[in-house]
This record gives C-alpha cells, structure tokens and sequence, in this order.
C-alpha cells in the first residue's frame, strides 16, 4: 500500500518532469534547471556520505568535469554530445588515481583534502593560459549543443538528474548499501565481515565523481562558457551539502525534497530581496541543523515511526 | 587437525610488549580458552590473528598456510571469525541485515541467499522477529547477533572475546549451550577469551594462560587452576 502510494507519486513527478517544457516558459524551465543540477549534485554527496566520507570536493570534480567537456571540445575536436561522457570519464578516472592516495584518510582529514583538491583543478586550470583561456575562461563559439533549444537543455539537464537517481538508487539497493553502511557504522567489525573498505570507498568515490563531472559537462553546454570562477564556485559544494541536510541524509529522497525546497526558495528569495537572499538562505540552514539534525525525511519519519509503534 | 598456529608471536607498542613469543595451536573441534589477568595481552592476542593488527615478530598459519601480514578482510574469507569485546552493532541495518553481511562478504552470496542463510543462522541461534532495530535489542539478543554475524562468514576458526560479559547467570548458562551446539556441529576450532573461570570450566577443553604478553602455562582448567605460576599471576607475587 505505502510502497505502491510512493510509486505512484514518482511516477507522477517524473512524467510532470519530463512534460514541463510543454506548458512551461524560459524563466520556469531556467529555474527548474538550476534546481534540478543542484539535486543531482545533492544525491551524489549523499551517496559517498553513506560511506561515512564527508566529501567538500563537489565544485573541484564539477569543475573538472566541465573544462574536460569544452576543452575536449575545443580543443580536441569532440562533438558536443561526445563531450558530456567524456567529461564523466576524466573526472572518473581522475577521482580513480586521486582515490589510492586520499581515500586512507578519514573524517576532517579527508575532508580538508577534498576541499583543497578543487583548488588545485581550479588553479591549474587558471594559470594554464594557453589551453584553457585562463582566468577569463573559455567560449564555445560553434557547435553548442541543441542549438541552445531551452527545452532540450532542460531535458539534458533532466537526463543528468536521473544519472544521479539510478546510481543512488543502485547504491541503496544493492551490496554496496551493505558495505557502505558497515563502513560508515564502524570499519573495525566491516573488516571481519570480510569488507574490503579500501576497494568499496574506491567505487564510491569513482562513481559519485563521474557523475559530479558528467553534471559539469551538461552544465558547459547548457551555458556554452567555462571560467574558473563560475564552474569551481564554492556554491557548487556547499548548496547540494545544504539541499542535502535539509532533506535528510543517507538516502534518494532526502536530496530530492531538500533541492525543491531549498532551490525554491533560494530563487524566491532573490526576487525578493536581491541583495540579502544569502543571509536569509544561511539562516534557513542554521535553523534547520539545530532543530532538525535528521532533516525533513528523518522529521517525518520520527513522527510515522511513533504511529506505526502505536498501532502495533 | 591444527587449524590455526603462532610462532613466537609478538607485537610492540612503543615500548610495552604487548604479546611476547607467544607460540600455540588451536585445532579442529576444540574450544581453546585463553585466560590471564587484565591487560595480558588476551585481546591483542586475538587481534593479531583476525588481522586487525599487524605483528611486530612472529609468524600466523593457518591451514598451514603463512597469513601473518594478510589483511583481516582476507582472513575473514579464509575461514576466521571473530565477535569483540565491546559490542559492535552495525545500528543503521537491522537485526538480520547485520548478520546476512558476513555472507555477502565473505562467502560472496547474493542479496536473497545472505537473507535466506541470515534466517537459517538467527534460528538456530534464538533469535527471533529479524526486522527490528538493533537499538531494540537486549544484550543477549545482540551477543547472539553477533556470534550469527560471526558465523555467517563460514569460518573454520572463531574467536569469542568476552561475549558472556554483562549477561546474568541464566543468560551465561542459555548462551554457553549455544556455544557449544555451534561449535560441534560446524566442527569449529574456537577461542574464547573470558574472565568468569566458571565459564572457562564449562566451555573449555584446553586452556592457555598470558601474563603480561607471554604464555606461562597450558593444559586442562583443573590443571592450569592449580598452577602456582597461574594462581601467582592471578593474585600477585605476596603470595
């Protein structure tokens, strides 16, 4: 019964997702957009968070995932739609080398060098003028994809998104939920269960870094540009981590719901108030990781749990 | 059939020597009890064969096979398994998925046959209503959980650190039955480490003694019990 109601509503939203563009304008099909980028994001910090891995390096894989599309563009001629795996390959491989030496680390550590990783990528990228333009970045002048069609970048966007949601979705249903949770719960006793933890954070870390970068090239070609600035902005990291709180952790849903709310509201706010939305935004967080540390879903779930105890 | 050896077992931290050439066997179908006062070196001991620490000398058979530097994933597919002396409850799965994870891991098996062997394991083990939360759980229910989480890897050896602690005397006695069931009928070599020497007597063929990292004697409870190097270590050298 509860299981075919959930159906039934993701069914739901993903046919309204996939119709949008049919009864919606520009300025709706933007938003939903940004929303929906931030989503995917949310759900791939989530996934590598059930490991127990704080990861701070969204906007570095992101923003490597980008330059490897336009520049493999650019430079080295790929077609557009080719651009995009490939960016999900380079930002892959790249957490695949970058895993054998920082995936040992744990807690505030492996977070710190996550964080310092997406400077690197920025940085090199800055100052590598020739190649990569530079501070002032990087123009797809022809050959952008779709022509730019505000509707078929939406569902490009939407493509991305559901990257995201079958890779979680994998995630929660498969060995992997098991060996992840072990992980996260305590590495000494995942050990003599026969775990692996080194090879099982490899695949997490591999997995949610493709799609950060895949998530990258989407986002190169819907804006045709790339700087520094933009695709390594710091909003990259911290706003799926919020979107992501707010939800409720270690789990598909949480993300979902966090990134509606929260992308809502963000862009409502700055209609309102242009110049302040960033500090109402803070406050939100705040507010939410005092008084609902378990986020929406672990809110819900609270209240549906007594329910059901009662009744039994 | 000797299932498990050390040779001249030892590991060093800093300067305190732990296990000191520490040399014994443990073979098929006996329960071994490995006894010794507080910080003798019993739970170091047991590290160092179930691989969670590495040895500073020394060298681990098991089947004849040298495991001395293998990770403790690898020898928990091998055939050793252990439970710890602080209970390690993996409190995001529940009851039954905490134990169905020994067979995914170490035997390899699917999603569907890890629950069906989990169910198998908790049944025979007393446990019952497999979905619920570990936080819902007794102190019994969850030593035993973590015997089936043990047991689930199909392990030739198995050490037991202190699973009777905090169980009141019926409870021991419900558990040391279990124990005893399992090991018989899987033909298991168990080690179990235990302060309650009642228990000791019940559960064990054969007994080693540590003090301080080193081995000072071996033998039948009633033998070890009347050694006076054994009952010096126990009650001090005024004695």
């Amino acid at each position: 019964m509860n299981r075919n109601l959930s159906r039934i509503i993701a069914l739901s939203a993903g046919a309204i997702a996939i119709a949008l563009p049919l009864f919606a304008g520009d300025y709706p099909l933007q938003v939903a957009r940004n929303v929906m980028m931030y989503m995917a994001l949310a759900i791939t910090w989530d996934m590598l968070l059930r490991s127990g891995q704080i990861s701070f390096g969204i906007a570095g894989l992101f923003g490597l995932g980008a330059y490897a599309g336009i520049l493999g563009m650019i430079r080295g001629g790929m077609p557009a739609w080719l651009s995009i795996p490939f960016a999900a390959f380079v930002a892959g491989f790249a957490a695949f080398l970058i895993g054998f030496m920082i995936l040992r680390l744990r807690a505030m550590y492996f977070s710190i060098v996550t964080l310092a990783l997406g400077e690197i990528f920025r940085i090199i990228i800055h100052n590598l003028h020739d190649f990569t333009g530079g501070p002032e970045g990087i123009v797809i002048q022809q050959g952008v994809i779709f022509g730019g069609s505000s509707s078929k970048l939406y569902w490009l966007t939407l493509g991305g998104l559901a990257v995201a949601i079958a890779a979680s979705y994998w995630f929660e249903h498969s060995k992997i939920h098991f060996a992840l949770t072990a992980i996260r719960n305590n590495e000494t006793s995942a050990k003599s269960s026969g775990i692996d933890i080194f090879k099982w954070l490899l695949v997490a870390f591999v997995v949610t870094s493709a799609i950060q970068g895949l998530l990258g090239g989407i986002f190169v070609q819907s804006y045709g540009f790339a700087t520094p600035e933009t695709v390594f902005s710091a909003d990259f990291t911290l706003l799926p981590l919020a979107m992501a709180l707010l939800g409720g952790v270690y789990s598909t849903v949480g993300p979902i719901f966090g990134a509606i709310l929260l992308g809502l509201v963000a862009e409502w706010l700055k209609l309102k108030i242009p110049y302040g939305h960033l500090v109402v935004y803070g406050i939100i967080i705040i507010l939410v990781i005092l008084f609902m540390p378990n986020g929406l879903l672990g809110r819900i779930r609270q209240t549906t749990g007594k329910r059901a105890g009662r009744t039994a | 059939m000797t299932k498990l050896e050390t040779a001249n077992l030892t590991r060093r931290f800093m300067g305190l020597v732990a296990v000191n050439n520490v040399s014994f066997k443990l073979e098929q179908g006996e329960i071994l009890g490995i006894i010794g006062p507080n910080g003798a070196g019993k739970t170091t001991f047991i590290n160092l064969v179930s691989g969670i620490i590495m040895p500073s000398e020394g060298t681990i058979t098991f089947n004849g096979r040298d495991i001395t530097y293998m990770p403790a994933h690898e020898r928990a597919r091998l055939g050793i398994a252990r439970t710890y002396q602080l209970i390690h409850p993996l409190e995001n799965l529940n009851l039954i998925e905490n134990v169905m994870i020994g067979s995914i891991f170490a035997k390899g098996s699917s999603l569907k046959e890890a629950r069906r062997k989990a169910e198998r394991l908790c049944e025979e083990m007393g446990l019952t209503n497999l979905e619920r939360d570990t936080a819902k759980l007794t102190i019994l229910e969850i030593k035993k959980m973590e015997i089936a989480r043990a047991l689930a890897n199909e392990p030739e050896v198995l050490f037991l650190d202190e699973v009777m602690a905090g169980l009141n005397s019926d409870e021991t006695k419900d558990l040391i039955a279990t124990v005893k069931k399992i090991a018989a009928e899987r033909k298991l070599a168990v080690g179990v480490v235990e302060h309650v020497m009642g228990v000791i007597r019940e559960l064990t063929n054969r007994v080693i003694v540590l003090e301080s990292g080193e081995l000072i004697a071996e033998g039948p409870y009633e033998e070890v019990s009347k050694n006076p190097r054994v009952i010096e270590a126990y009650l001090g050298g005024a004695a």
